[in-house]
């Protein structure tokens, strides 16, 4: 469907992308600026470049501390998504057993369900299992809540491909787990790309439930991190800026680094909705 | 089944269910079932109330104005964001399958960063801008001298809401191109062409050949935005806080539960079975519509062939 004359789109969709990217990178502009510069001139680069502003916002807001929390919830929540997902939806994929579907349309029913909405009895169940103001309760609200989408997409993916090298592996002698691990796992790689971005994207980037669940700033991520240093220095944007750069900086490296294949999969049908 | 397979299925099956039933299925049962009791999150359920959280949250002089305002604002962001998303989501996607794959790529990469971007920066970053004194798109308004436009948009009762509903497009509208584009490319490309032939024009095509062959596609993408629209939250609470301001215009169902469950400036009546019973509500809000939406998806793709 190529246009006749493809100058407006091109136009339209530079548009489009200016929009997108100048807030952004005037963002990382004035978060080197002295404070009058940046009340009074947006949009114009930095006369002189403070690198003091992020010294001081990286020590004042405790940024480090927050940043090792987030990481740590992002990545093993990814990493057992990751893990279980697959496993589930090669059983649920591959294997005819009674409760195939209804367990199928058990995972699948969370796609529609506000998350935050079951909050009050996921807090009443941390502090039953001791886990309130601890890591390790955001983490399993976000693997349990991530395995919806997760299982949705690969038990597709699985199913849309044919069964033959598995069958010949299994008439071969090899065991299931084999099987999974050489040859589905292999195969189901573009999907769980994006089963990890997506997922990591939403752990990192996360508010809700780390102001609900956790309490204690040394165990806090820096989605509500950043929101109390913020309450703390309402007015001096030029220590907020800085923070803000940095608590943006690791979600945009993992999509620039994983940006071509996840868009690929993404529209080359990898997803059917 | 043999033994030994039904034992590889439960090992493989077993990590996922009992982690999805323990943090999804359990606490959403327990909701229906805290609902139930006036309870305040501490010791045994005790007091049975049968549906009496009910019936204050939907016709209680005190409660019932709050909550039916929420929905009609979750619902009236709903219809803003489908707006939103059918002009720039479908409109981009539209653009993007006329111009070189490749570099269609790269534009596709462009619009989906601000996805990847913590709503927290994307919130502060246009506070910032929207800054009534010296922010940057009033001082803008100013110097191109229209006053008129140059409203307190988040301070406004008004425009709040469609301020925040622009400011979330702006920053979710890379994932429904990336699925307006997928959709587009699987468009035949002799419809296209024979609508052409037949003397179409470009609008004329688009909405009577292209359009009914998206349908299940743009219904799927209602159906997402509708999820997102009633689970709106993050941008409201850091933009407006807890009391969803300017006196509650932006307040909808995610920041009044947020109030009943855990108290915070602007809360009228806290409690744990009140805010369940706001929850469950919320939830057959989302589930019927989603269910009908869902259906009308598989009747329009079951059309197409």
């Amino acid at each position: 469907m190529q246009a006749k004359r493809p100058v407006i789109s091109y136009l339209l969709l530079i548009l489009c992308a200016l929009v997108i990217v100048l807030p952004l990178l005037d963002l990382v502009s004035l978060s080197f600026k002295d404070l009058p510069g940046i009340v009074g001139h947006p949009f114009s680069l930095p006369e002189k470049i403070y690198w003091s502003n992020y010294a001081t916002a990286w020590s004042d807001g405790r940024l480090g501390r927050f940043l090792i929390n987030t990481a740590i919830v992002s990545v093993v929540s990814v990493a057992v998504i990751i893990l279980f997902s697959s496993m589930a939806a090669y059983a649920i994929a591959r294997f005819q057993f009674i409760g195939n579907q209804l367990i199928y349309l058990g995972f699948l029913a969370g796609l529609a369900l506000p998350i935050q909405m079951i909050a009050v009895p996921l807090f009443i169940l941390m502090r039953q299992l001791n886990l309130l103001d601890n890591l390790i309760s955001v983490i399993l609200v976000y693997s349990a809540s991530g395995m919806s989408f997760s299982v949705f997409l690969l038990v597709n993916f699985i199913r849309s491909v044919p069964k033959d090298i598995e069958d010949s592996a299994l008439i071969d002698g090899a065991g299931y787990f084999h099987v999974f691990y050489r040859i589905i796992l292999p195969l189901i790689r573009p999907s769980l790309t994006t089963v990890a971005l997506l997922n990591f994207v939403s752990a990192w980037n996360g508010l809700f439930f780390p102001l609900v669940l956790l309490s204690n700033p040394d165990h806090m991520t820096v989605a509500v991190g950043v929101l109390s240093f913020i309450g703390q220095y309402a007015t001096q944007w030029n220590l907020l800026l800085p923070s803000l750069v940095i608590v943006m900086l690791p979600t945009l490296f993992v999509f620039i680094f994983a940006s071509r294949q996840f868009i690929r999969n993404m529209t080359a049908g990898a997803v059917k909705l | 089944m043999q033994r030994r397979t039904r034992l590889v299925v439960i090992t493989f099956l077993a990590p996922a269910v009992l982690l999805y039933a323990s943090f999804i299925v359990y606490p959403f049962v327990s909701s229906i079932r805290y609902s139930l009791y006036n309870y305040d999150g501490v010791g045994p359920l005790t007091d049975f109330v049968g549906f009496k959280n009910f019936s204050y949250i939907l016709f209680s002089h005190a409660f019932a104005g709050q909550f039916w305002r929420a929905v009609w604002h979750n619902f009236y962001f709903f219809i803003l964001s489908m707006a939103l998303t059918t002009v720039f989501g479908l409109g981009l996607a539209y653009l993007l399958v006329r111009v070189r794959e490749s570099i269609s790529r790269w534009f596709q990469v462009i619009y989906f960063v601000p996805m990847v971007v913590p709503p927290v920066v994307v919130a502060y970053l246009w506070a910032m801008y929207l800054e009534p004194n010296d922010g940057a798109i009033p001082t803008i308004l100013q110097d191109l001298h229209l006053y008129k436009l140059n409203i307190p948009f988040l301070g406004s009762e008004v425009w709040a809401l469609p301020t925040i509903a622009v400011i979330t497009a702006w920053a979710g509208m890379g994932l429904p191109i990336l699925i307006f584009v997928a959709a587009l490319i699987g468009v035949p490309n002799e419809v296209i062409e024979a609508a052409k032939a037949d003397g179409a024009s470009q609008f004329r095509t688009f909405v009577s050949v292209i359009f009914p062959i998206i349908k299940p596609t743009f219904l799927t993408i209602t159906t997402l935005n509708f999820v997102g629209a009633f689970g709106a939250f993050d941008y409201i609470y850091i933009m407006e806080g807890t009391q969803a301001g300017p006196n509650y215009a932006t307040d909808v169902i995610g920041t009044l539960f947020y109030r009943t469950a855990f108290g915070g400036f602007g809360t009228t009546a806290q409690g744990v079975g009140l805010a369940t019973a706001l929850a469950v509500l919320g939830f057959v809000i989302v589930m019927a519509v989603s269910a009908i939406l869902v259906l009308l998806q598989k009747r329009a793709s079951a059309d197409l062939f």
